[in-house]
Parts: structure tokens; sequence; C-alpha cells
């Protein structure tokens, strides 16, 4: 009876009750006898807005973001080391005062990734890269630290590669130098493999 | 009465839009400048030092030169130079040149210069390249004016 006098209800114990407006009970009791307008028509039920949930997507968009971020950083673990270079073909930066000797390491490649690293004027060789820079140290005037060689700290030194010297051993042989505090080391062109002493230009 | 609680309870949604849009915009940014400086830095294993001096290098007023080998195997490992000591290409930044270009690196850096005073040159080789690969290059940095280059290496163990 209740049903057909009021077709708009869905009888009550048919629906789950609606979550967040709750029915009053006395309405579904004693619907027929109480005449005013149904709670539906009072309080309509608007429409809910439609919304998209963008926590997920917030989620992925904020994880790429910090990937992005962290990736970001150039090539994780390199340096550098600040090198001057030759103006001329093999010639040390030119200067106002006469020129000094200069140091001269000489690199030789030898077999397929080796190198020997020499110091012209000097008949041993060095077995490692440490070794040429405490043999550097030893020839290095500097009263500070105590060095009593030749050379001055800002004598120029030259590293003579053979042309198929690794880049590696040419490197290392830089860093030998500034590690013994040299202050100006260059390059100089490459010479013919397998000479015994590197040509001058 | 009747006006406050037509409309029901008010919502208590934060609205995350502008929020949306600007996370959007930082991960569009980011993607790209990642593409870039993924450029910038080719695969290769630079040299690995004996007692290294290397410092860490500042992102401002760079220009890296990339010198990169043949291809290698993905296993190759820091320190290992046992490759083809030929070089395969030349990269001043995203730009490529041609192997015996000497004189185009030249103008491309003096251009940088005339652009920025204080541009700093990276200079990016494989370690197992041959010194007659990478030594025109140098020639033809010191030959636009550029008195100072950084050799790149890998940092000390405790700094990496």
């Amino acid at each position: 009876m209740t049903q057909s006098l009021s077709p708009t209800r869905t009888p009550p114990e048919a629906t789950p009750p609606r979550q967040g407006i709750s029915e009053p009970p006395f309405l579904a009791a004693d619907e027929e006898t109480v005449h005013h307008t149904p709670y539906r028509k009072r309080h309509p039920v608007l429409p809910k807005p439609v919304t998209v949930n963008m926590t997920p997507m917030i989620d992925v968009v904020f994880q790429l973001l910090i990937y992005f971020m962290l990736t970001l950083n150039f090539v994780i673990g390199e340096g550098v080391l600040t090198a001057k270079l030759p103006t001329g073909p093999g010639q040390p930066n030119p200067q106002s005062k006469p020129p000094e000797r200069p140091l001269n390491i000489t690199l030789r490649s030898s077999g397929a990734v080796g190198c020997i690293i020499g110091i012209e004027g000097m008949a041993t060789q060095s077995a490692n890269f440490r070794e040429l820079s405490q043999k550097l140290a030893e020839l290095q005037y500097n009263p500070e630290l105590g060095r009593q060689g030749a050379y001055k700290p800002d004598n120029p030194v030259v590293i003579k590669p053979d042309s198929t010297t690794r880049w590696q051993h040419v490197v290392n042989a830089f860093n030998a130098a500034i590690k013994a505090r040299y202050l100006n080391v260059s390059f100089a062109q490459a010479s013919e493999p397998g000479s015994e002493t590197p040509g001058d230009q | 009465m009747s006006q406050v609680f037509k409309k029901g309870p008010i919502s208590a949604e934060i609205n995350m839009t502008p929020m949306i849009d600007v996370v959007f915009q930082l991960l569009i940014f980011f993607m790209l400048v990642n593409n870039i400086s993924n450029e910038e830095g080719a695969p290769m294993i630079v040299p690995e030092l004996e007692d290294p001096k290397t410092l860490e290098f500042g992102d401002r007023n760079r220009v890296v030169i990339n010198i990169e080998p043949m291809a290698f195997s993905e296993n190759r490992k820091i320190g290992d130079i046992n490759i083809p000591g030929q070089a395969s290409s030349l990269k001043i930044g995203i730009e490529r040149y041609a192997l015996d270009d000497m004189d185009g690196v030249t103008k491309s850096l003096q251009q940088a210069k005339a652009r920025n005073d204080k541009v700093e040159v990276l200079l990016r080789a494989d370690a197992g390249l041959f010194y007659d690969e990478v030594q025109p290059v140098m020639q033809a940095i010191a030959n636009a004016g550029i008195v100072k280059v950084n050799l790149v290496a890998y940092l000390p163990e405790d700094v990496r």
C-alpha cells in the first residue's frame, strides 16, 4: 500500500541506507497519514559534481618530477683538471721573462695499452704516475715545502706523448705534475710512436 | 536559515588545478634539460687517475667538448683503456662536428667566447683514445684564444 501511494519512493528495506543523508525513521512508518511535502522534495538531492580523482595522477607526476630532478646532475663522479694550453704549436705559454728550460715528460706507448714514462734528461723511467709525481716533486725548487730541486714551480712542464699514447696516460701525467705543485703544465704535439726522444717542434 | 543550509555543507576540497599546472611545467622543464645534459654527457669512460686532483665544476659558462670513442661493450669497466684508439665523433655541446673539421671547432669556440667572455671549455675525451685524436682538438681550442681547458676525469673516490 505504501509503495503504490508513493511511487517515487523505493522501499526503504530494498535500498541500503544512503551515505550522508540518513532517512528520518518516522517518515517511513506513517507516510500516508502525514500530509506534508515529502522529505525528498524539501531537500532535493543535488546531482554530485563529476570529478576526476586526481590523486593517483599527482602521485605519478611527483615521482616523475623527482626522478628527473635527481638524474639531472651532469655526469656523476666526473671532475676536471684545469690545464693551460700552449698558444703556439708545442710551445709553453709565452712569457716576458727569458724562457726557462722546460721540464719535459715523455710518454711512449708500449703494447696495446701500456706506457713508458720518462723525464727528459733522466735515465731512469718511472713505473707509475705516483712515482713520476714523486720524481717531479724532487726536481722542484720550493723552499716552503723543503724541496731543493732545480725547477721552480712556475717552470714550464711539457708533456710529450707519442701519437698512440692513450689519453688516460696523458691526463695521468698531467695530474702527476699538478700534484707535484707545478703551475705551468702544457701539452706538446704528438710525436711519432716509438721514437726514442720525442721530436721537438 | 534556509539560505545557510540550501547548498549543504561547504566542500572542504583543496583546488589541485594550479598545483598540477605548476608540477607539469616543472616536469617538462626537467625532462628537456635532462635530455640536453644527456647529449652533453656522451657515454664514455673518462680517465681514471692515480691519486686524482680533479675538482668538481660548476654549471655556469660551460661548453663541453666530447670526443667519443668507437662503440665499446657494455661490460667495459672504469680504467679499461683497451679499445680501438680512434675517435668516432666530436661534439661541442649538442652540435656534431667532423673529426677533421678543426676550423669549425675553432670558429664555434670563438663565437662562444664572443657571447660569453667567461666561457669554460670542458674537454671530455675517452680514456682509451690515442693522444693524436685529442691533441688537434686542444690545438683548436688554443687557436680560438682560450688558454685554459678543463680536462674531465673521474673524481677521487671519496668525493664521488
